[in-house]
């Protein structure tokens, strides 16, 4: 389990990585399409679908990131007033649970809108004319692979719970508080900045 | 009665710690239980697709890109020592510094978590060296954060207008001028402050025109990149998109030219980028799907019903808004709070008679207000986190100067909402 789960950051770290280099590589096309729209009066035309599904597809493969890396927001004003440690468990497993009924009906709704523009032969409505399977089959696999996170999550997590070892429970799926969440994003900040090249 | 039903199961839901994202989704479905005949799941995937696939919405990735980037390019020490050299020399002395400072990086920067950071981190170090009052200057830091949302670009902004359907440009050009006068506001409460008790003002910085000159140019790339990215929507040359796009390529090419672009930093700022990307939007799919439930069920018709039967005035309307947002925003995560309430509240106030336009700016000047206001501000976590010592409570009795700032800038545009609306009228 543990294995699997290293697996799967392994995957989502890559689908967070791609799905960042699609985003910047989309940017770049933008600016020249920009560039070429002022110099020569022309335009490449889809850069604008482009970028469109860069977004769908790296939020798609996003969302596990999040979800492993613990940073998809929850309001823990209630939370961590809850003395009872069983309690907060619980409401770390329902937390997780509805995210894996969420993310469930997306992604099995999703798989309709793919299946529909494979069956209609859809493509985007620009120049590029891509056909729409392309970029769906790639989102798609982004939601189906948050489920399967979010399935192993909650499968561990009840292990866990079997086991009574709620600290490894809290470790997996535990709400992150506020000041841990803006403690990452200073040593981000601070690693950023050490970079400087000293003279 | 479906209203306050409404509202019970999600203030229940949320406040269960359920993840904001799937907690939205979750009160659509049990309204849609409640309420409706129509199963509306089966739009999720519709709805996901072209959510997520709108070109609009992709500036949000590329502002948060933008400022990655631009936070590994070292511009802001350069440019904090150069307001050092140009702001210091009044009574306050670095704190000006800092309020300066964030209002320039807010100028290029999207974010206030991201400006409150990234000055912060620069600054933190003068509080000793120059012996001032610790709180007052942890709440500049707070504070001064917050004008990163404020002035544009701002992804708050677009958030807003992709779900109200108001015009991005027309959000930038409005938040231009009320974040100067914040600007002039939080650098007045410093004064103030210090002419009060001149001791919180630390020690006199040495500082000579020989020194300013030379710093000048440190100012310059912010500067550029503002007139880039902001100035290429006002004079209509690209939209929002595109020029967080052309932002991101400025912000390499300085970062480039710094000599910070390595593959290891290209790396780190995809993967942040898209998980911070991809927590956004799964509130936004949460969220637009709850809207489409809350209009399928008539909810917001409801409400105007309510506030004409009850026969309240657009002041009283607006006077409860504002209210509620003041006391959601102690305990509520800013983000959250703003994207769960647009659909029910900004409905309620453009039906009052208030411009969308003006509403949106109103309403970027009550997140930044539940940002700093204890118990839940997220820039007060920022700030307390950066500093390392002493108690949470330090950062919030520094902030409390601002809070009433930020109380008079909302009074001044709900009395005169010419200060919005002025520079989108004429330049719009």
């Amino acid at each position: 389990m543990e294995r699997l789960q290293a697996i799967a950051t392994a995957i989502s770290r890559g689908g967070a990585i791609v799905g960042g280099a699609l985003l910047l590589a989309a940017s770049i096309v933008i600016c020249i399409d920009i560039a070429l729209r002022y110099a020569f009066s022309l335009t490449i035309g889809g850069a604008d679908d482009l970028s469109g599904y860069a977004l769908a597809i790296s939020s798609a493969w996003g969302f596990s990131a999040a979800l492993l890396s613990r940073s998809h927001i929850r309001i823990d004003t209630v939370y961590v007033r809850v003395r009872s440690r069983a309690a907060r468990a619980a409401l770390d497993m329902l937390s997780l649970a509805s995210f894996a009924l969420f993310g469930g009906l997306v992604a099995w709704h999703g798989w309709g809108v793919l299946q529909q523009s494979y069956v209609s032969n859809s493509h985007s409505q620009s120049a590029i004319e891509m056909p729409l399977t392309i970029p769906q089959a790639l989102w798609f696999a982004g939601l189906a692979f948050f489920v399967a996170v979010a399935l192993l999550l909650l499968a561990r997590a009840l292990l866990a719970l079997l086991r009574r070892d709620l600290d490894d429970l809290f470790r997996l799926i535990g709400s992150k508080s506020a000041l841990a969440e803006a403690k990452e994003e200073i040593s981000a900040v601070a690693h950023a900045l050490e970079a400087e090249p000293k003279k | 009665m479906t209203a306050a039903i409404s509202l019970a199961v999600l203030l229940l839901v949320l406040g269960s710690s359920i993840a904001v994202a799937a907690g939205m989704a979750m009160v659509g479905l049990i309204l849609n239980q409640l309420y409706s005949q129509m199963p509306l799941t089966r739009m999720l995937g519709e709805l996901t697709w072209s959510t997520t696939s709108n070109f609009i919405l992709t500036a949000i990735p590329f502002y948060i890109m933008f400022g990655e980037i631009l936070l590994r390019s070292g511009i802001a020490e350069r440019m904090y020592n150069a307001m050092i050299q140009w702001l210091s020399w009044l009574p306050g002395g670095l704190m000006h510094s800092n309020v300066g400072s964030c209002a320039l990086f807010g100028s290029v920067s999207g974010s206030s978590v991201a400006t409150a950071a990234t000055i912060g981190v620069v600054a933190m170090g003068e509080i000793d060296k120059h012996k001032y009052n610790e709180r007052l200057f942890l709440g500049t830091l707070a504070a001064g954060g917050t004008l990163g949302i404020l002035i544009p670009p701002s992804i708050n902004m677009i958030i807003y207008g992709v779900m109200t359907d108001t015009s991005v440009p027309k959000l930038y050009l409005a938040g231009f001028i009320p974040g100067f006068i914040l600007t002039v506001l939080f650098s007045l409460t410093v004064l103030i402050a210090c002419m009060w008790k001149p001791h919180w003002g630390g020690e006199k910085i040495q500082t000579s025109w020989e020194e300013r000159w030379r710093t000048l140019p440190d100012l310059l790339p912010p500067l550029v990149l503002l007139l880039i990215v902001v100035g290429a929507i006002f004079f209509g040359l690209a939209t929002a998109t595109e020029s967080a796009a052309v932002g991101i390529l400025g912000a390499l090419v300085i970062a480039a030219w710094r000599r910070r672009v390595t593959l290891t930093m290209l790396r780190e700022v995809c993967e942040g980028t898209v998980r911070t990307t991809a927590m956004v939007v799964a509130i936004l799919v949460g969220a637009f799907f709850l809207n489409v439930v809350i209009q399928t069920i008539g909810l917001t018709q409801q409400l105007a019903r309510l506030i004409t039967a009850y026969q309240l005035t657009p002041a009283q309307v607006l006077t409860a808004v504002i209210v509620l947002y003041l006391v959601l925003g102690t305990f509520m995560e800013e983000l959250s709070m703003m994207i769960s309430t647009i659909p029910i509240t900004t409905p309620l106030i453009v039906h009052a008679g208030y411009d969308p336009v003006w509403f949106g700016i109103l309403l970027v000047l009550l997140i930044q207000t539940a940002m700093i206001s204890p118990p839940f501000g997220i820039n007060l976590f920022v700030i307390h986190g950066l500093r390392g010592r002493g108690t949470l409570s330090d950062v919030e009795i520094g902030s409390a100067p601002f809070v009433i700032a930020l109380l008079i800038m909302i009074g001044l545009i709900c009395v005169f909402p010419d200060i919005v609306m002025w520079a989108p009228r004429v330049f719009g």
